[in-house]
């Protein structure tokens, strides 16, 4: 039986909190109390349910700490799909690794001027030279953490900031492909042109986003992502060619 | 290949589907007929699956012209269809014959037009879909000259045959598509962070936007405000989200939504419901409307059934009429 209430309890056993989004979607965000074993537990959930493709399941978007389940209200009832859910996750191993063979990628980026606009305000917000900014940006080897929008954008970790980047408060209305991007505490390259709201500090002349391809884009949540920082020059001579991975990550 | 359907006059007209369900998981929306009843009644009356390519008209006059017998239905948005300059009717089948022009025009209320072509198009598809994706840069809209493949030709009927059907009639249920349309939404996930104001949504009217389009609708009124200040992670968002991101706008996540966003979620609107917004126009006023999770998926499920009802009742006909050949299953 369904309330109206947006949430339905779960068991407490369960690592995760299963609530509504309409008759034909529910939010699954981790409980495990910690953001590692949330987005593992979260993105193993996706997968079983794709592997187990249960009537009526359209499909998974996972996260950082949630996974929104999609599925056709006309085949399945909500009320149905809940248990369906709760009995994937209840098996779950929030410390099983998410890829047995993560790749690397890298990603050659240009900072500031024209290809990060934002470059200086993201300085001015977190109190540090823009030179600091890009320190930061291309220390880290990051996980993708899931693929987003626009056209499947490698979701990571923001660097470490001293403070979290507001998003912008009016978002551009076109930013093109390739762009790097920071927000909140997160970080991602925009593979297909779109609106958007997020703080750009450089860009990317790769390619990411290849439709020809069963995968549109190359990389997987638990592969591995860095950047590097080229000038002008080396942006046009790489401009247009594909990202492909670099190597097996190192575990 | 057994003929082509020419492109005579379009101004924003694109060849689509149901959708991609397989795009969410890997960062692509899922896009696809924005009114969905529509499309699918229009591929069940010419004896396609539900899911076959099909027409979208937005908006402006469409017409075309075959070199193959044809056998069509036009839904959605009402407009004027005629044949060599013969008015026709909207939602039901209308046989064609090679070398014939098929005018749409006038669109009076609504937004989106369908046109369904028994045995459908041969068009490229991106993850078994071919519904265009206008961000990824996928798919084209139809201009004058775009020739697209036949799958099948359809014998016309018979005069006699053509009599019958006449008689017997599909008896459709055509939706209302004039202004002021009502919009179910279910409490969304992100409720509590909008507490002191989330009755805000249900009291006057809204007024859509000319920003609007398949990604979303945006809405100027009396705006929930959120209380939460915190930073969301991106996260998955359903179609059919109300958000409200930074401005003075409300936003109505439809069926090209970036799969994940940052804002929080403060009510759903119901798949029903998503349907009628694809007819809303920019400058129209719409009313949302409370409803539970149960009568939501109730009224899905009686627009189900009455599909369902359509499509024996498709069969039988042309099953009464010696035309068997255009059954769904045949």
């Amino acid at each position: 039986m369904i309330a109206s209430a947006s949430t339905v309890a779960a068991p407490t056993a369960l690592p995760v909190a299963i609530a509504a989004c309409g008759p034909a979607a529910v939010r699954v965000t981790g409980a495990t109390g910690d953001a590692e074993r949330d987005w593992r537990t979260v993105h193993h959930l996706a997968r079983r349910l794709t592997e187990q493709a249960p009537a009526g399941f359209l499909g998974c978007i996972p996260t950082y700490d949630a996974v929104l389940v999609e599925f056709d209200a006309l085949e399945v009832d909500l009320a149905a799909m809940i248990p369906i859910v709760q009995e994937a996750a209840a098996g779950i191993d929030p410390d099983a690794d998410l890829t047995e063979h993560p790749r690397h990628f890298e990603v050659p980026t240009a900072y500031g001027g024209e290809f990060g606009p934002d470059l200086d305000e993201v300085a001015r917000i977190t109190g540090i030279e823009p030179e600091d900014v890009i320190r930061l940006h291309t220390s880290p080897v990051y996980v993708v953490r899931c693929l987003g929008a626009p056209g499947g954008s490698p979701m990571l970790d923001g660097p470490a900031f001293p403070v979290p980047i507001p998003r912008l408060r009016s978002a551009r209305t076109h930013v093109p492909a390739g762009k790097v991007s920071v927000a909140g505490r997160q970080a991602t390259i925009t593979p297909a042109a779109a609106p958007g709201g997020w703080l750009l500090i450089g860009a990317t002349p790769l390619v990411l986003l290849d439709l020809e391809q069963n995968r549109p884009v190359p990389y997987l949540p638990g592969d591995t992502l860095s950047f590097h920082r080229i000038d002008e020059v080396e942006f046009r001579r790489l401009e247009g060619m594909r990202l492909t991975p670099a190597r097996e990550a190192q575990r | 290949m057994t003929g082509e359907l020419t492109v005579l006059a379009a101004t924003l007209a694109a060849v689509t589907d149901l959708g991609r369900s397989g795009g969410p998981a890997l960062g692509l929306p899922a896009n696809g007929a924005l009114d969905q009843h529509s499309a699918r009644v229009a591929n069940v009356l010419v004896g396609n699956v539900d899911g076959a390519p099909l027409i979208e008209a937005t908006a402006f006059d469409f017409s075309f012209q075959t070199d193959a017998d044809i056998l069509i239905a036009v839904t959605g948005a009402p407009m004027d269809v005629y044949v060599d300059d013969v008015p026709q009717p909207m939602w039901t089948p209308l046989f064609v014959e090679a070398g014939q022009r098929v005018e749409l025009e006038d669109m009076r209320q609504g937004m989106r037009t369908y046109i369904a072509v028994h045995g459908s198009f041969d068009v490229p598809l991106l993850l078994g879909s071919c519904a265009p994706d206008t961000v990824a840069g996928f798919g084209s809209t139809l201009t004058a000259g775009t020739a697209l493949a036949l799958h099948t030709r359809t014998a016309p009927l018979t005069p006699d045959a053509a009599n019958l059907l006449g008689l017997l009639g599909f008896g459709v249920d055509v939706p209302y598509f004039g202004p002021g349309a009502v919009v179910d939404v279910t409490d969304g996930p992100d409720i509590d962070e909008f507490a002191g104001t989330v009755l805000r949504l249900f009291g006057k009217p809204f007024r859509v936007s000319d920003k609007s389009n398949h990604i979303g609708l945006r809405m100027t009124g009396r705006l929930p405000v959120r209380e939460a200040a915190h930073e969301v992670l991106s996260r998955g968002v359903p179609i059919g989200a109300v958000e409200i991101p930074p401005g003075d706008e409300l936003v109505v996540l439809h069926r090209g939504r970036g799969v994940t966003a940052g804002y929080p979620v403060l009510a759903v609107v119901t798949p029903v419901s998503l349907d009628a917004l694809a007819q809303v126009r920019p400058g129209e006023l719409v009313t949302f409307r409370h409803a539970t999770l149960r009568s939501a998926a109730a009224d899905a499920h009686y627009w189900h059934d009455r599909l369902h009802g359509l499509r024996q009742r498709v069969d039988s006909i042309y099953t009464s009429v010696g035309r068997a050949d255009l059954r769904i299953a045949a």
